[in-house]
């Protein structure tokens, strides 16, 4: 395992070092050293075109990463906590809000990409033709809203999760605290305040982590969805490595553009533990 | 007084039939697109473009026709054979590292257990070069061909999700009770004995979730798929791409190839889904 995570994830940094592209291809790691120019040319020409892109895919991530996951944990302990109290038929409706964790990503991207259409998408329809909220037909696979044609199926699928595990959270907590806090006279809000959040602290903490992580190396969505090249606004940084270093055959570029990503999460990684390390420590 | 009482338990009861309406909808429009999934796949393509949806005569054409437009047939065998053996080699990897894990302290398990979840944080791209290369190389050079072939594959599903199989097999390891090994190395098992008898049928719910994990998250893969392979090799991700870029505006179709790809999973997930969810909420609410 270590050979297969950790050599290889070495010999991308190595290769990000590198003028790889289709002339030096067949030399690999022979290929002549560049020192840092890939990695120059990302951050710092203002006149290159893969700056221009690299940038517009930082942001797009930036933008996605946090809409889908603020929406997804959000929401998730939003239908937890709706779903913890005794809803008539509660069993059915935990496993039916589940089912969209369960369609594989691919679907979901084929699936959403069907139903954002302007002419036979149902989302079109039901905003203009059947409900006239809208007059005109907004275009969801082109232009600005692209972003928002990947950040909604990637809330969709993950927030079942999301709601999975805060729903393990809010029964792991002795009912006896909310009964307590009722008799002290707390409201609603304020036992969701002072118990819910504090005990399920630990938890949304561990999902902030792993989830910023898996969705800003997100690909499957917008390269199904939207193509191998998905435009400006909702290009990724993974979909614009993967282009880079297959389509365009500038590997090199593609390796300082993954490595400068890792470095991003390491930062992230950092950033969470400054902030969550007390919890982690905390007793289960 | 008690006016104002029974006016206050009204209200609440008021607030809590809306808060179960809000419940009702709020799974209706999750679940909706599920629905639409399936609906769609059981109509025309000319009743999906005006909106006609007919849901008392289902047509199963787009069923029929869908094998015929890509060659479906191809990456559905792909991605059963890659899935079933990659998974079935996480779990058996997982087993072995997980119970190591939860029962003996060697040197060096607390570094193995923060590299087992800092693989995590790598992503794909960064190892995925390198292996391309190291793929092509091996096919130019050699005659181990990794290449699009099912075995290039099998390998790198089985490394790309043994790290998390561990955690999932640990904590089932870790749950089941010492005493049931002790008690059979006294009536004069060996350890391996043990480990086959009496832990391993121990954690069978643990080994089949473990296996539904894996084999979930390889069906959904396309990242590695895409660049490893060319035509041999393709798996159901794939194909559907193929169908979007290929046929483009027949909407049952896809729609029909959409409920084929999901109908394995979703098999898998409803028949391990008591164990699948216990060992996956059980490791985060413990952390």
């Amino acid at each position: 395992m270590l050979l297969i995570h950790i050599v290889p994830a070495a010999g991308g940094v190595v290769l990000s070092l590198k003028n790889l592209n289709t002339f030096t291809f067949s030399k690999l790691f022979g290929a002549p050293w560049t020192g840092l120019r890939n990695y120059r040319e990302l951050l710092f020409d203002g006149a290159s075109p893969l700056r221009a892109g690299f940038m517009d895919a930082l942001r797009n991530t930036a933008i996605y990463t946090s809409v889908t996951v603020a929406g997804t944990i959000g929401g998730g302990l939003g239908v937890a906590l709706l779903l913890n109290r005794p809803v008539r038929g509660a069993r059915a409706l935990r496993t039916l809000a589940l089912t969209p964790w369960i369609v594989p990503t691919f679907v979901v991207a084929t699936l959403w990409q069907f139903m954002w259409q302007s002419d036979v998408g149902i989302v079109d329809k039901l905003l203009v033709d059947w409900t006239h909220v809208l007059h005109h037909r907004p275009v969801w696979l082109l232009g600005g809203n692209t972003i928002w044609a990947i950040v909604v199926p990637s809330v969709w699928r993950g927030l079942p999760f999301s709601m999975l595990l805060c729903f393990a959270g809010l029964r792991a907590i002795p009912s006896e605290l909310y009964e307590a806090a009722a008799i002290d006279g707390a409201g609603a809000w304020q036992r969701f305040r002072a118990i819910t959040l504090p005990l399920l602290r630990p938890l949304l903490a561990i999902q902030l982590l792993f989830l910023v992580i898996y969705t800003a190396y997100q690909f499957v969505i917008p390269n199904v969805m939207l193509g191998s090249d998905p435009g400006p606004h909702a290009d990724l940084l993974m979909t614009l490595i993967v282009r880079t270093s297959f389509q365009n055959n500038l590997v090199g570029v593609g390796a300082a553009a993954s490595t400068l990503l890792v470095l991003g999460m390491a930062v992230w990684v950092g950033v969470w533990l400054l902030a969550f390390r007390r919890d982690l420590e905390a007793p289960a | 007084m008690t006016r104002l009482a029974v006016s206050d338990r009204r209200r609440r009861r008021l607030g809590s039939a809306a808060l179960d309406a809000l419940a009702y909808v709020v799974v209706a429009v999750l679940f909706a697109p599920v629905l639409l999934l399936v609906v769609s796949s059981l109509q025309t393509d000319g009743r999906l473009a005006s909106g006609t949806y007919d849901l008392l005569h289902p047509t199963f054409a787009a069923f029929r026709d869908m094998w015929r437009s890509v060659a479906f047939g191809h990456y559905l065998v792909n991605s059963a054979i890659i899935c079933t053996a990659a998974a079935t080699l996480a779990t058996a990897f997982a087993s072995t590292a997980g119970y190591a894990l939860a029962r003996f302290r060697f040197p060096g398990s607390r570094p193995f257990s923060l590299t087992v979840v800092a693989t995590q944080l790598l992503p794909g791209s960064m190892f995925l070069l390198p292996v391309f290369l190291g793929f092509i190389w091996l096919k130019d050079n050699t005659p181990v061909q990794l290449f699009d072939t099912r075995i290039g594959m099998v390998l790198v599903y089985t490394a790309f999700f043994t790290p998390v199989s561990i955690f999932l097999m640990r904590s089932f390891f870790a749950g089941i009770p010492r005493e049931l090994e002790e008690a059979a190395l006294v009536d004069g098992c060996t350890r391996f004995g043990a480990l086959r008898r009496i832990v391993l049928r121990a954690a069978a719910p643990g080994l089949i979730a473990t296996f539904a994990y894996a084999f979930l998250f390889a069906w959904d893969e396309l990242l590695f798929v895409t660049a490893l392979t060319q035509s041999h090799a393709e798996t159901i991700p794939i194909g559907i791409r193929n169908f979007i870029g290929n046929y483009n505006g027949k909407y049952a179709q896809l729609m029909a190839a959409g409920v084929v790809s999901t109908l394995p999973v979703m098999v898998a997930f409803f028949a391990t889904q008591r164990w699948l969810v216990k060992g996956l909420t059980a490791g985060a609410v413990k952390a």
